[in-house]
């Protein structure tokens, strides 16, 4: 009868037919092996009951005809990023970059020179635009000279050298005009330009932390995220094979 | 009156969903939990509990109710888990929380029971889920479906493809290794009397 732990177990789970059962009862009267080993072993059942898993958060269902729900890497800390957003803000700091950095501004008797960027304009380059205002300066004062030549009647009344020497005067307080006048515009449209940038660079720096404070969150509740996902299982692979 | 397994088996079989979901409710729960009983590492048993239903919904139309609906999801769970065993090459690993946070175990103490009685037992909870995953894979998968889910001798037998006798010898077995092991960890066999 001690050698039967088939029939000790089988008393211990209360799973023995009536008869074996009076028959184990009048063993175990008489047998303190087995008695002892009986209570051990339901003393062990009671310990094992006690282990319990964790509460998953299960919620499992079959959802017909649904897109798969993505699931969530575990890590997936650089992903809360779009690339093309990184890109973007990339190339927004690179021209931030080049148009703030070296920024020099020189005014001076030739005009405003404003040079921005890595690349420096090169004198000649800057040479150019004074030729320009030069050409420009010597256009209109030959404008004038003619215009004074074609009407001499009309400035008669005073002598040919004063009038040379007012003209001249004007010319000059006539360039300085639309020298102001460009250094307004250009001051103007590089302030316009730099405000544009500081704005969508404000603008992106606000996205990416809001993008960066969502991936933190979700990051966070990584484990709950999973849940989420693992909640719905989609089937439309086996609904589409039917 | 809710309806039985039997009666959702059979409207699921016929294309009602819902049916199928009343199943999957019904059931998670314990296919979780023997999935992580067996595997001991929660996100597994997750997945295995997962892919469990997902299977027997799509082999839905073959079940003939030869066998109870419960079994047959046992024992697809018990192939899915043995198949994760031979896959990650490892026995089962209970991982137990880090630590024991008592605010958050104050919520489960029932008005008889102490802080350190609740602690105590969830020690000894971790120590059971410890001393179970050393236990060989077959005396481990008959206890867990004996003391956790309650299947008699001879489902057991018929989920593990195996003889009523091998069944009572692995429980034997089992229970005295568990025992000996739990005696080792200093859990007093006298707890809860």
């Amino acid at each position: 009868m001690c050698d039967s732990k088939e029939l000790l177990v089988g008393f211990l789970y209360d799973e023995i037919d009536p008869v074996s059962k009076r028959t184990f009862e009048r063993h175990l009267a008489t047998c303190s092996d087995c008695r002892f080993e009986l209570a051990e072993l339901g003393a062990t059942r009671e310990q094992i009951a006690l282990w319990t898993p964790p509460d998953g958060d299960l919620g499992f269902r079959i959802v017909r005809g649904a897109e798969p729900a993505p699931t969530p890497p575990r890590f997936r800390f650089f992903s809360f990023s779009p690339a093309w957003g990184l890109a973007a803000a990339a190339v927004l700091m690179l021209a931030i970059g080049a148009a703030v950095a070296n920024l020099d501004v020189r005014y001076g008797t030739e005009g405003l020179v404003v040079r921005t960027g890595w690349n420096h304009a090169t004198d000649a380059q800057a040479a150019v635009t004074q030729v320009d205002w030069k050409a420009q300066a010597e256009q209109l004062d030959r404008r004038l000279r003619d215009l004074e030549r074609s009407a001499p009647q009309r400035s008669a009344v005073q002598p040919v050298s004063a009038s040379s020497a007012m003209s001249d005067a004007e010319l000059l307080q006539r360039v300085r005009d639309l020298v102001s006048q460009s250094e307004t515009r250009q001051q103007r449209a590089v302030a316009a330009r730099l405000s544009e940038l500081m704005r969508e660079y404000d603008a992106q720096r606000r996205l990416d932390l809001a993008t960066i404070n969502q991936g933190m969150t979700r990051l966070q509740n990584t484990s709950g995220s999973t849940r989420d996902a693992v909640r719905q299982l989609i089937v439309r692979t086996a609904l589409d094979t039917k | 009156m809710p309806s039985t397994d039997e009666e959702l088996v059979a409207r699921s079989q016929g294309g009602d969903l819902d049916s199928f979901n009343q199943l999957v409710l019904r059931w998670e729960r314990p296919i979780y939990a023997l999935a992580y009983r067996v595997i001991g590492r929660e996100e597994d048993a997750r997945d295995v509990a997962q892919e469990t239903f997902l299977r027997a919904f799509r082999a839905l139309k073959g079940f003939k109710g030869q066998a109870k609906f419960s079994s047959w999801l046992y024992r697809i769970t018990l192939n899915l888990c043995r198949d994760w065993i031979r896959r990650e090459r490892r026995t089962p690993v209970v991982q137990p929380p880090e630590g024991i946070d008592v605010i958050e175990l104050a919520g489960e103490t029932s008005p008889s029971e102490s802080i350190e009685e609740l602690v105590s037992r969830h020690e000894l909870g971790r120590a059971v889920g410890k001393a179970m995953s050393q236990l060989p894979e077959e005396q481990r998968t008959a206890i867990i479906l004996k003391e956790y889910h309650g299947l008699t001798f001879q489902e057991i037998a018929d989920l593990l493809d195996c003889p009523l006798s091998t069944v009572k010898t692995r429980l034997y077995q089992g229970l005295s290794v568990l025992r000996k092991q739990l005696r080792e960890a200093g859990v007093e066999s006298t707890f809860g009397k």
